[in-house]
């Protein structure tokens, strides 16, 4: 019992992260159609950004604000130069040149810090070895809790931003019909640019909340989780926030259990397998993800 | 601007002409140039090959795989096995990586028929990760080794090839690798160009245009998809033997067996020119031609190279790969063969014998 709450907790606050990235995947899928495989190389040269500041001797929390603006400049950025335009030649060239951006912010990031044995990250929250409280036997870190808190604390803000406000209803409208959403006057390259925008902003604070976590960084940062947020996504149905953000959860205390509980045949090198074979069998019964639509194709 | 008739003097010539100047080009390499530059090309020809196969899939079939660095482990690791654990011949190991290739890429492609687009990424994004942890599974290294890999062919274990006269030491088996190469990329191009100018080519192109449409012209789906990602498979396994042979060794780390293969196969393909059949050549020249320019540089660089890239002690390699990815796919959405057609268009134009009915 006190292991099994241990696993989930932890599970929880690893799951929330990999929720968050895996949003900003719904999120650049919904408004554009496109796969952005560089969200987590993204997210990892903002935390890089992050460092950077925090290290010229900002507060993090200011600096992780910065970042997340930074993030949100990057990602709009992008999408207005470079994503538009490709995409109005070949829809494929998208996913290429996010292949490409994955490559490039990598070494970028590498050339621009590049000390070897990576950079220590202070986390956001209390991080001593006494900052815990026990529930039930288990402990449960302060620094799980804060995540675990910022991330859903971010991910309500996000919905409220979706069904609430203006803004949101004009991403709906652009994600379900781009050119009637022209036609009745939404700035849709405006919207796309702020989806992509907030997509990376959001990446930024879980490349802050991984690095705090680990307590150190390097450029593959966020690979591992990257794979897990794509997990996630493709699992929830990649245009559903909710599901990302559901199957994020499960993943992160999925992989937890299967490792903690089946050390000699899964432990932690093949906990990364579990979630993938799961998506791939959930994929069999269902093609569009969990809690996806279905799209439907006219000839 | 120039007109040539197909068939005519003038259009003989100009192919006879290329053709020669391409086999002595072809020779002038392993000839003339020196180790580290035959070399290259060897590994060029492995990574054309790769490209190739995923061009049958992506290219022609528009299913995009990006797990195609597993094929390509399975191939290395098959001939590897086979070698040092059962005593084959390297050659006929190509055989059995192809057949077993085949039959998991089949396997592979059945429950990813009903999963399409950005899904479709995610899936073989899945496969190409699971497959160097899997490799690395404590309960598979009686099979794999492990993290550690397979040591399997040494350099003087390469068969003898009487008409390439005697082949020793380093330099021995970058000429070996070379011709092996150019044999397995001169097969692959063959069998993709048969493929493709046939009808399942026309039905591969039917699919990736409109699935739907090309169910009611009565292409069998199901059969076509699973069968070209079985066959897919199976030449890039090929390429995985071709580098274990040329190399010696295969590991759960190594370049292409890991998700960056899959990356630079997809690279190669869409740069030299994604449904066509010089795109992978092209491409993977261009990729083998950039990657050992761009290695080179460094902090020691000078001239304008070390102004722009001084600074950092990191190979820029990488990055510049991926502007120049971004670059083409501004300009040049169709790849590199694309331009060039087009190019070429505005300065000869063939046309083609009138089709008479006999």
């Amino acid at each position: 019992m006190e292991r099994l709450l241990q696993y989930v907790f932890d599970g929880l606050s690893f799951g929330a992260i990999y929720a968050l990235l895996a949003l900003g995947l719904v999120v650049v899928f919904r408004g554009t159609g496109h796969l952005n495989f560089a969200q987590g190389e993204m997210a990892m040269f903002c935390t890089f950004v992050i460092w950077q500041i925090n290290d010229w001797g900002v507060p993090l929390v200011f600096a992780v604000l910065i970042g997340m603006l930074f993030g949100f400049l990057l990602g709009a950025g992008t999408e207005a130069t470079v994503i538009r335009s490709v995409a109005k030649k070949s829809p494929g060239g998208v996913f290429v040149v996010s292949i490409a951006l994955f490559l490039g912010l990598n070494s970028l990031a590498s050339m621009i810090w590049d000390r070897s044995e990576g950079y220590t990250m202070k986390s956001l929250f209390p991080n001593k070895p006494e900052d815990f409280v026990r529930i039930l036997g288990a402990e449960w870190r302060y620094k799980y809790i804060g995540v675990l808190i910022v991330a859903l604390a971010l991910m309500g803000m996000l919905f409220l931003l979706f069904s609430k406000t203006k803004f949101g209803l004009a991403m709906r409208s652009v994600a379900s019909n781009p050119e009637s959403a022209r036609l009745v006057g939404v700035p849709s390259g405006l919207v796309l640019a702020a989806s992509w925008g907030i997509a990376a902003s959001m990446g930024a604070l879980s490349g802050a909340l991984v690095g705090g976590i680990n307590g150190q960084i390097t450029p593959s940062l966020m690979f591992t989780v990257f794979i897990y947020a794509s997990a996630a996504a493709t699992l929830g149905g990649l245009d559903s926030p909710g599901g990302a953000v559901i199957a994020g959860l499960l993943i992160g205390v999925g992989e937890q259990l299967a490792a903690g509980f089946a050390p000699g045949w899964i432990g932690q090198d093949l906990k990364l397998s579990v979630a993938l074979i799961s998506i791939f069998v959930v994929l069999l019964v269902k093609p569009s993800g969990l809690f996806g639509s279905l799209k439907v194709e006219r000839v | 601007m120039l007109n040539i008739k197909e068939g005519s003097v003038t259009h003989w010539a100009i192919r006879v002409v290329g053709a020669l100047l391409l086999v002595a080009f072809i020779v002038y390499i392993p000839t003339q140039s020196e180790t580290a530059r035959i070399g290259q090309f060897a590994s060029g020809f492995t990574l054309i090959i790769a490209a190739m196969s995923l061009n049958l899939v992506l290219g022609y079939t528009g299913q995009i795989s990006i797990g195609h660095s597993a094929f390509f482990g399975i191939g290395g690791y098959t001939a590897a096995i086979l070698i040092r654990d059962h005593g084959w011949s390297p050659g006929y190991t190509f055989y059995a990586a192809a057949v077993i290739a085949f039959v998991v890429g089949c396997l592979i492609a059945l429950p990813v028929l009903r999963i399409r687009g950005a899904y479709l990424a995610l899936v073989t994004l899945a496969v190409a990760v699971l497959f160097p942890t899997l490799l690395r599974w404590r309960k598979l290294e009686w099979l794999t080794s492990g993290a550690q890999g397979i040591d399997s062919v040494k350099y003087d274990e390469l068969p003898v090839w009487p008409i390439l006269g005697e082949l020793k030491g380093r330099d021995g088996r970058a000429v070996f690798a070379y011709w092996l190469g150019l044999l397995v990329l001169v097969v692959t191009f063959l069998i993709c160009r048969g493929l493709v100018k046939s009808r399942v080519g026309r039905s591969l192109v039917a699919i990736r245009d409109n699935e739907t449409a090309a169910a009611v012209m009565g292409v069998n789906i199901t059969r076509t998809k699973v069968i070209i990602f079985g066959i897919s498979a199976s030449l890039c396994a090929l390429a995985g033997v071709l580098s274990t042979l040329s190399s010696g060794v295969v590991t759960p780390d190594g370049q292409y067996v890991t998700l960056l293969g899959s990356i630079i196969f997809l690279l190669i393909m869409v740069v030299g020119g994604a449904g066509t059949l010089s795109g992978p050549i092209i491409g993977g020249l261009v990729y083998v031609w950039l990657d050992n320019t761009t290695r080179g540089i460094g902090t020691d660089s000078k001239g304008i190279v070390g102004y722009v890239f001084g600074w950092t002690n990191q190979s820029p390699a990488t990055l510049i790969l991926g502007l120049a990815l971004i670059v083409i796919m501004l300009f040049a959405p169709t790849g590199l063969v694309g331009l060039i057609r087009k190019i070429s268009r505005r300065i000869v134009t063939v046309t083609p014998r009138a089709i008479t009915t006999e």
